[in-house]
């Protein structure tokens, strides 16, 4: 099943000397349970691309869908609300709240969508299990490595059971044990949710994991390959 | 959630979060209490002006106030009393015969009023038969041979009736006090010595001893270097009512101490029938009535039906009569309102600088959450709510810190000695006992909210401005 497609997509960074087209008329479609990695040379695009797709920007042209919704007809409040319920993120860092506990983390976007405290334990309890941080659920982010900080904002980002995932180079500050062990447990959530992941990284042994590499030059994509 | 999470971000800068406080503490609590102070120094002053000096309301012959003329006086006092009385509030009612004069002894003499008053009656209406300097008399109370009045101490002093001197037996009760030897040893350079007044005696005690000596021990050598004999005399000169000059010698009954050097300086009170005796003035006429309705608040709606029966006299209430009083205890909530408004101005400014800098060094935070979905209202609260707390623990600190101290000191109150001479001069107390009432206390809280949530708007509308894919974009 289609859950987003890209038609023409187009960014075009005006500056008062140079314009940089930073995503060139990109064109791509995601299914559910995709494991996407888009990589490319630094300044390529990785990063504007996956803020259009995540409707943290706007494209200058093209338009993209998601699940039936085409995110330039929302208006920046429905636009978060529509962010809240279909996407999870995952950044490089300043990805937790740092004066709550693991689970406070987590649970956060559930109050925000006012889930009943029974139903949040749950799933809070059921994520945080699945990343492996069950017995961390009371420590604060300072207290927790880096590699363990990105396991909770994975928890946190499928939290609200959005439509996709969207990560930033979530491997970029971790070493490669850490990096591996994260890619694991997304990969593993990603089999047993059914949700997709959409990640861009430079790491070669991330790559390697991915099911699908989407290869990004120049803004434009120059290969989309699937491997099972 | 975002109640918690504002509560615990309040705590991230610890230091920086308890400097915000403590000033909000440090501001509420110096409002609280200096409002406290001049509220008790307000509310006595009115005490004393209607307990001890005016009452509530006073009627006279047209004009009399304005140009004292004994020739004014009402001829039926009975008669008014007997109407006045049975209007519904009114408490009690005196009446009172008045001329000017000059009272004298051996060495001073000083222009008086000179005042008839019914004892009996007059105190239900005036507590100055409680504020007798003990050992110096009573309220007409004793019987004597002789003519009684009634005086003030600052008169007692201008006549030297009261004295001051420092005698054998005065440095030996110093002695027992635990003056140290060596003050006592100076004083006793000016033992014997007479003063002409007590500004003489204070300036030469003070010319003999140190600073340090004055200020430990000043008040406890003047309250025992003052003495009074009994049975002073006086002599009171005024004119009779055919205009003939009439001087009669007074023993004094008893000296009373009120915080109003010109009132204490200025009034001498005899009883009426005395003056009718000496002027001649039927026993039925008097120069005023004076008025003790049961509430305040009626004073105004009183005095026009008064006004209504006796259109040919003067009817004035306290308002009226003391206009400078009435006007400070109407506007004085305006000027709390308007002090604390001040303070609670400097204090948001405060505030509002340490948000903007919370907002610039959260930026990428905010952005991370407007990213996975906090919306702009969420934003807003949560920084808005980090504000409030801020100003309402600071606030709540420095109201229950002004609370305790106004609590503390409003037993004993605070005692401004060396300021008692200018003080008085205005008719204030220099002994100030602080007190507020609850409602300034629901006004502050709803202030300092108020504060808190004014000052979280600039910086809160500051993160709205947050563009997301900014803010979480890493160098
Ligand atoms: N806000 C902006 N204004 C102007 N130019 C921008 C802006 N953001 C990105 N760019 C430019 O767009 C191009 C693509 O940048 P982007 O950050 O998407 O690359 P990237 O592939 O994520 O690079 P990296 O691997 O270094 O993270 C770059 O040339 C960059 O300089
Ligand atoms: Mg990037």
């Amino acid at each position: 099943m289609k859950i987003l497609e890209l038609k023409n997509v187009n960014k075009i960074y005006n500056g008062s000397e140079v314009h940089v087209h930073a995503v060139n008329d990109v064109s791509l479609e995601f299914r559910e349970a995709e494991f996407a990695a888009i990589v490319g040379p630094s300044g390529s695009g990785k990063t504007t691309l996956l803020n259009l797709i995540g409707g943290l920007d706007m494209p200058t042209s093209g338009s993209i869908i998601i699940d039936g919704t085409d995110l330039s007809k929302l208006k920046s409040s429905q636009l978060i609300d529509f962010r809240m319920r279909n996407i999870g993120f995952v950044f490089q860092a300043y990805n937790l709240i740092p004066v709550l506990t693991a689970r406070e983390n987590v649970e956060f976007i559930m109050s925000l969508q006012k889930w009943s405290k029974r139903e949040r334990d749950e799933r809070t309890f059921e994520l945080l299990k699945a990343v492996g941080l069950d017995e961390r659920a009371d420590s604060r982010p300072s207290k927790l490595s880096g590699g363990q900080q990105q396991r909770v904002a994975v928890a946190r980002a499928l939290a609200s059971k959005p439509k996709f995932v969207l990560a930033d180079e979530p491997t970029a500050n971790l070493d490669s044990k850490s990096a591996t062990t994260l890619l694991e447990i997304m990969e593993k959530l990603n089999h047993e949710e059914k949700i997709t992941f959409i990640f861009s990284t430079h790491d070669p042994r991330v790559v390697k994991m991915a099911h699908r590499v989407i290869t990004l030059v120049d803004g434009s994509v120059a290969t989309d390959e699937i491997r099972e | 959630m975002i109640l918690k999470t504002a509560w615990k971000n309040v705590w991230r800068n610890r230091v920086r979060s308890l400097v915000v406080i403590a000033s909000v503490t440090v501001g509420i609590f110096a409002g609280v209490f200096s409002v406290a102070f001049m509220n008790g120094m307000i509310a006595q002053r009115f005490d004393a002006a209607i307990d001890e000096e005016i009452s509530h309301i006073q009627i006279t012959g047209k004009d009399y106030v304005l140009n004292n003329d004994p020739s004014i006086y009402m001829n039926s006092g009975d008669g008014i009393v007997q109407t006045v009385s049975v209007i519904p509030g009114v408490e009690q009612v005196v009446v009172r015969k008045m001329i000017t004069g000059m009272a004298g002894t051996a060495s001073k003499s000083a222009g008086v009023q000179i005042i008839g008053i019914d004892p009996d009656a007059e105190k239900r209406i005036f507590k100055l038969y409680k504020t007798i300097i003990p050992g110096t008399g009573d309220y007409f109370e004793r019987e004597s041979k002789y003519e009684l009045a009634f005086i003030g101490q600052d008169l007692a002093k201008e006549l030297n009736i009261i004295r001051f001197s420092v005698d054998i037996t005065v440095l030996s009760r110093l002695g027992e006090k635990e003056v140290p030897v060596e003050i006592i040893h100076k004083l006793k350079s000016i033992s014997g010595r007479r003063f002409p007044n007590e500004k003489k005696f204070t300036s030469t005690v003070t010319s003999i001893l140190t600073k340090r000596e004055l200020k430990e021990y000043g008040q406890l050598i003047k309250e025992e270097a003052w003495s009074y004999r009994e049975n002073s005399r006086m002599t009171l000169t005024f004119l009779d009512k055919d205009n003939n000059q009439v001087s009669s010698v007074f023993r004094i009954a008893g000296i009373f101490d009120i915080k109003n050097t010109m009132f204490e300086q200025s009034q001498v009170f005899l009883r009426n029938e005395v003056i009718s005796r000496l002027t001649g003035m039927d026993e039925s006429s008097f120069h005023q009535v004076v008025i003790r309705i049961t509430d305040i608040r009626n004073s105004e709606s009183i005095t026009e039906d008064i006004r209504s029966r006796f259109p040919e006299l003067d009817v004035k209430n306290w308002k009226e009569l003391q206009p400078d009083l009435a006007m400070m205890t109407d506007y004085v909530h305006q000027i709390y309102g308007l002090f604390m408004g001040i303070i609670l101005a400097a204090l948001a400014f405060g505030i509002i600088n340490t948000m903007l800098m919370v907002v610039l060094e959260r930026t990428k935070e905010l952005g991370m959450l407007t990213a996975i979905g906090m919306n702009k209202r969420k934003v807003f609260s949560m920084i808005m709510l980090e504000s409030v707390f801020l100003s309402i623990t600071g606030g709540i600190a420095g109201m229950i810190a002004g609370w305790i101290t106004i609590i503390l000191t409003a037993k004993k109150g605070i005692n401004f000695t060396q300021y008692a001479e200018g003080m008085e001069a205005f008719g204030y107390s220099a002994h100030i006992f602080p007190e507020i009432s609850t409602s300034f206390f629901v006004m502050v809280t709803v202030l300092i909210i108020i504060t808190g949530v004014v000052s979280s708007v600039y910086p809160a509308l500051k993160a709205l401005k947050l563009d997301p894919a900014e803010a979480i974009r890493t160098e």
